[in-house]
């Protein structure tokens, strides 16, 4: 028997499309119905994304899948609030009609004004109400497609923390009755900078390895960047610091592949296949940072540049440290912090500067973010092994082992422990 | 060849938990294997989902609610499948994607009766 042949392609859903679905319909319909309707929103965007995994599964995906699960949602919210007798003081309060309201949804839906909502409730999820692990929470949550218990294993966070996270968030945006508004022009800048907060701490978990790795966490990376990079296209929020935070966050994001081995293992900067990194993104990274010139750089700036200063050495021993320890010493000037102190030890030391570095980690050890901070031994053991004096070393990196939690970092620690004692 | 009927049901616990990100993969898996049993010819029909909801009509015609099945037992849908034989056609099922699911498939032969 003759089997039909199908003429194209048949429709493939493009990466990640469920979890920015799920982020593209929450923003339009609680812009619409309003954020008290939070909830019962998202389970009926959660319920429209399972009736299409089902429709879809046998007889393949439609041309347009985000127009069917959008038409799905769009019912299912209305039946709701239908059902609940809530449907008239809803309309009422959105000042609108069904009719106008699905109009005026179906625009907010099309490519050119999406991005207006997503920044709204990007503006939610980071207002400076909530507290910021709720931030990050909701971020994830609202914006990202993250499920609770992504969110608690993406940040190292049990279910039920994760949980409180998000319902204390949207509590608070329910009591103080938070509008799905843009920052009016007064608080723009102070508005603007929360946000920047909440993302660059969003990426700097994604990418912490301090608990080794998991692949989620790369998604948190790729999530900030997308959200920042969302950020950078818009007239208003495109500000040069919104443009370094992105070209910092894709200088790392350039490193993400080499920074694991094959077995799921942490690998130091010094150790990395450097072919590994993404070229490509190194290059993005310098095209922000190059659109990111102000007279006034900001932290981001430094910080991006330093990173991107370790992306163009072809190793350690040939990064131009000088230019970092300059770069370290201007963000000291903006952002006082004795992580920015000890990073600039470690670039003296590898400079050759290996006394003065020494002395200047001594000078903030007994700081209250040092405290049993494993890594500040880590970098005296590697000072005193580029100053060749091995049982300083081992003194120092068994120290830093008694200060570590996590196994894979004692790994490294021991494997570093038995190549000195054996040397 | 023989004609086979896959009959799942269940698969769908913990789905209401799911996270975007997993009903991806969900859809991906059974893309791909709807996709490969096409190109490669075994897959007949990727046949269709059933709705929950529906009733019954009872010996004496008494129309019932239901099935009340619980979701685990409830037919959820099917495929047509053409393999050399039962043991074939098993193997077939093993590589869709319900069994991972966390649901049944079941595989029928189809009797193949005629009117001739």
């Amino acid at each position: 028997m003759p089997r039909e042949v199908t003429p194209s392609e048949p429709p493939q859903l493009v990466e990640h499309f469920f979890r920015h679905e799920s982020a593209k319909l929450i923003a339009v319909l609680t812009r619409a119905f309003g954020v008290r309707y939070l909830d019962l929103i998202e389970d009926k965007v959660q319920e429209a994304m399972l009736a299409a995994v089902q429709a879809w599964r046998q007889r393949g995906i439609p041309t347009n899948p985000a127009g069917w699960i959008y038409r799905v949602a769009r019912n299912r919210v209305l039946d709701a609030l239908r059902r609940e007798k809530i449907h008239q003081r809803a309309l009422a309060l959105a000042h609108q009609t069904e009719a106008a309201i699905e109009s005026l949804v179906e625009d907010w839906l099309s490519e050119d004004q999406l991005p207006d909502s997503l920044l709204r409730m990007i503006f939610v999820c980071c207002h400076p109400g909530l507290d910021r692990q709720s931030q990050i929470a909701m971020t994830l949550k609202i914006l990202c497609g993250f499920s609770i218990s992504e969110i608690a294993r993406g940040l190292l966070i049990s279910a039920e923390a994760a949980k409180k996270r998000v319902q204390r968030a949207k509590k608070t945006l329910a009591q103080q009755q938070i509008k799905i508004d843009l920052p009016p022009t007064v608080e723009l800048q102070s508005r603007l900078s929360v946000v920047h907060d909440v993302l660059y701490l969003m990426f700097n978990e994604g990418y912490s390895t301090s608990k080794g790795h998991e692949p989620l966490r790369d998604d948190i990376c790729e999530e900030a960047a997308r959200l920042c990079h969302l950020l950078c296209e818009h007239k208003t929020f495109s500000t040069p610091e919104t443009r370094a935070l992105l070209a910092l966050m894709l200088s790392h994001a350039a490193r993400l592949d080499a920074r694991v081995d094959s077995n799921g293992a942490v690998v130091l900067l010094a150790e990395q296949d450097r072919s590994l990194w993404d070229r490509k993104l190194i290059r993005f990274a310098e095209v922000w940072l190059e659109r990111s010139k102000t007279d006034s750089p900001s932290r981001f700036h430094m910080e991006a540049a330093i990173a991107l200063t370790h992306c163009h050495a072809a190793s350690v021993a040939e990064t131009h440290w000088p230019t970092i320890i300059k770069f370290y010493d201007h963000l000291l000037t903006i952002h006082d912090s004795p992580l920015y102190i000890l990073n600039r030890a470690i670039a003296r030391g590898e400079s050759g500067d290996v006394d003065s570095a020494l002395a200047e980690i001594e000078s903030i050890r007994n700081h209250r973010e040092m405290r049993n901070y494993f890594l500040l031994d880590c970098a005296v053991g590697r000072l005193q092994e580029l100053g060749s004096n091995v049982e300083a070393a081992i003194t120092a990196y068994s120290a830093a082992l008694r200060a570590s939690s996590a196994p894979h970092e004692q790994a490294l620690l021991n494997k570093k422990l038995t190549q000195l004692k054996a040397s | 060849m023989a004609k086979f009927m896959f009959v799942y049901r269940g698969g769908d616990e913990g789905a209401a938990e799911a996270s975007p990100e997993q009903m991806q993969q969900a859809m991906m898996a059974w893309g791909n294997w709807i996709q490969s049993g096409m190109e490669a010819g075994w897959l007949l029909d990727g046949g269709d989902g059933l709705k929950a909801e529906g009733q019954v009509v009872q010996p004496d015609l008494t129309v019932i609610d239901g099935p009340f099945a619980e979701s685990k037992e409830l037919v959820g849908g099917y495929s047509m499948v053409e393999a050399a034989d039962l043991a074939a056609a098993v193997e077939l099922a093993k590589a869709c994607p319900m069994p991972a699911a966390g649901g049944t498939v079941e595989v029928r032969e189809l009797a193949g009766h005629t009117a001739e």
